[in-house]
Order: C-alpha cells, then structure tokens, then sequence
C-alpha cells in the first residue's frame, strides 16, 4: 500500500510539470476587414434646355420634364449615400448680354425615367443615396426672365454638381 | 501512519512546482482591424489608439512574467475574385498595455519581436494599427486578412 501511494505522487507530479512547458508559448489570430468602394462617377446626360424664349416673357422648365430638364447620371458605390451640391448660375450669358435664370427645382430617382422620384431644391448640401445598383439620375429645371428689351441671342451658363460619399 | 506522513511529505513537494507553475498562457484575438469603406487610390488608416477599429489582443499568463511577442503580419488583403490591396504596418503601429487599457500604451514595431511583462495580475494587451493601400483601380468588394500574435513566456 505504501508503494502504491508514492508511485501516485510522482505521476501527478510530471503530469502537471509536462502541462506547464507546452502551455509556455501561445497564439491567437485576428482579422483586418477593409470595403473598397467604387468610385463616383458624373456625366452630364442632358443639357437645360429653354429653346425659344420672346422678351418680356417668362419661360419654366421644370424638372420633370424628361425632354428639356438638365439631368446629371451618377454611378458608385451601391447603395451608398451622398451628397450633391450645386454651383447655380444667376444668368445666362450672350456675349456681353445677360438674361436672369432662377427659381431651380430638382428631381432625384434611380432609373432615368424619374420613377419614384423624389423633388428637392438644389442647393449647397442636399443628401441623396445611390440604389442598389450603383446609380443616381438628377433632373434639374429652372426659370428664365428675360426682359422686354433683351437682346436677341444664343445664351448660355454652366451648372456643376458635385457629389461625394 | 506511517502511509499518512508518506502521503503529506509528497504533498508538500508538489506544493513547490504548483507554485511556481501559475496560471496558463493564454492569448485571446478580442477585435479584428477594421478599415470600414476606402476608395480606391486613397489609403485607409487605422491608428493602434483607435478605440473603434484597432485591432486587440488580450494576454494572460503568469503574474509579473516577462513575455516575447511576436507578429506574423500579411502584406496583402485578399478580396473579390483573389483581388488583392497591399497593407503595411509602421514601426509604431503596434502598442503593448500592461492595465489592459487603449489609453497607456508602449508603442513598438509589430515587425520586430517585442518584450513586455504582465501585469501583477498577469493580464497585459497588444493593440495594433495599419495602413490599406487600395490601387487607383483597386476593384470594389471587401477585403480580409490575417494578423496572428505568438507569445512566449521567457524564462
């Protein structure tokens, strides 16, 4: 019995030693998890287009007129929202003459027909979201008012928008 | 009672190595590195003392134990279709905290083998930052990749 006891002992004994030296060094893992995003593209789809204006008499083109109305096509980062701001003219250029352009309204919608889509007042910071599949249509109109005694002309003016994520 | 005094003498012995054994080393990987959305062409940061996105590993081990930590670090992430985005790590990027807080860090290589100690409780955590360098034409999806953290107890 004696025996028994000490043969016990001195098993125990290099069963814990041998844990202790395997458990001396360790690892673990982890993981780094970035989403590269597509980058935003703009195109201008369609010019603002006032054709034939008569002085004295106001002309609209709103915004959802699919014809006339400026559009701008956006593609990105599915799903992703963003921002749109607009460098608006106040007039329009002919040579040295001037015709006054105002009161802007947009449309906003994710298939070029304007289905669904959403008006809003272009300005400095207006949000938006791309759709599922990446794309953005805006649609701009506005008013003309030339005077009764505007020169006869070709006029012109540029609007940007700009879109970031 | 001669059988008895055997078996408290063996005891006794044993109590010796028990002792000094302690507790096991363990290491927990308890947050991944996380770059969120990047464009292309822009690198994506993220700082060890990002509380959010850093990545955390938690060390336990024997009180006061001097440990050798050691990274095997990817140099790329892998990503749609086996695309790939090159990461690289600073010779700061990595900071060892023996209160187990983002806030009391010693900055140190990750890409050199580094030497702290636990804490009087045996608890000590690694954190670690990086740099994602996406291509101009780096394609769009999500990207993963492997940071491991071995840590030996020295002698």
């Amino acid at each position: 019995m004696r025996t028994t006891a000490r043969l016990s002992l001195a098993a125990a004994a290099l069963a814990l030693t041998g844990t202790v030296a395997q458990a001396q060094t360790n690892n673990a893992s982890i993981t780094a998890t970035a989403t590269v995003q597509t980058p935003i593209n703009v195109a201008a789809g369609q010019q603002l287009n006032f054709a034939n204006v008569f002085p004295g008499v106001n002309k609209t083109v709103a915004a959802t007129d699919l014809l006339n109305a400026g559009r701008f096509d956006v593609t990105g980062q599915s799903s992703a929202p963003v921002t749109l701001s607009f460098t608006l003219p106040a007039t329009l250029s002919s040579g040295s003459n001037t015709m006054p352009i105002d009161t802007y309204a947009g449309v906003r919608a994710d298939n070029g027909s304007q289905t669904s889509g959403v008006g809003f007042v272009p300005g400095a910071s207006n949000p938006a979201t791309l759709s599922a599949t990446g794309l953005l249509f805006i649609w701009l109109g506005a008013r003309v008012t030339p005077a009764t005694n505007q020169a006869q002309g070709i006029y012109t003016g540029s609007i940007t928008m700009t879109v970031v994520y | 009672m001669t059988r008895g005094l055997s078996v408290l003498v063996g005891a006794m012995l044993l109590g010796v190595p028990l002792r000094a054994q302690s507790r096991p080393l363990t290491v927990t990987g308890v947050r991944g590195v996380t770059f969120g959305a990047i464009l292309p062409g822009i690198p994506g940061v993220v700082l060890r003392t990002d509380a959010a996105n850093s990545g955390q590993f938690d060390i336990r081990g024997p009180n006061r134990s001097q440990v050798l930590l050691s990274f095997t670090l990817p140099l790329v992430m892998t990503g749609p279709g086996g695309a790939l985005m090159p990461v690289t790590f600073g010779s700061s990027d990595a900071g060892y905290s023996q209160a187990q807080t983002i806030g009391s860090q010693v900055g140190f290589d990750p890409k050199q083998p580094f030497t702290a100690t636990l804490s009087n409780n045996g608890r000590g955590s690694v954190f670690v930052g990086s740099t994602a360098k996406p291509a101009t034409n780096q394609r769009a999806g999500g990207y993963t990749a492997t940071l491991t953290l071995t840590v030996t107890v020295l002698p």
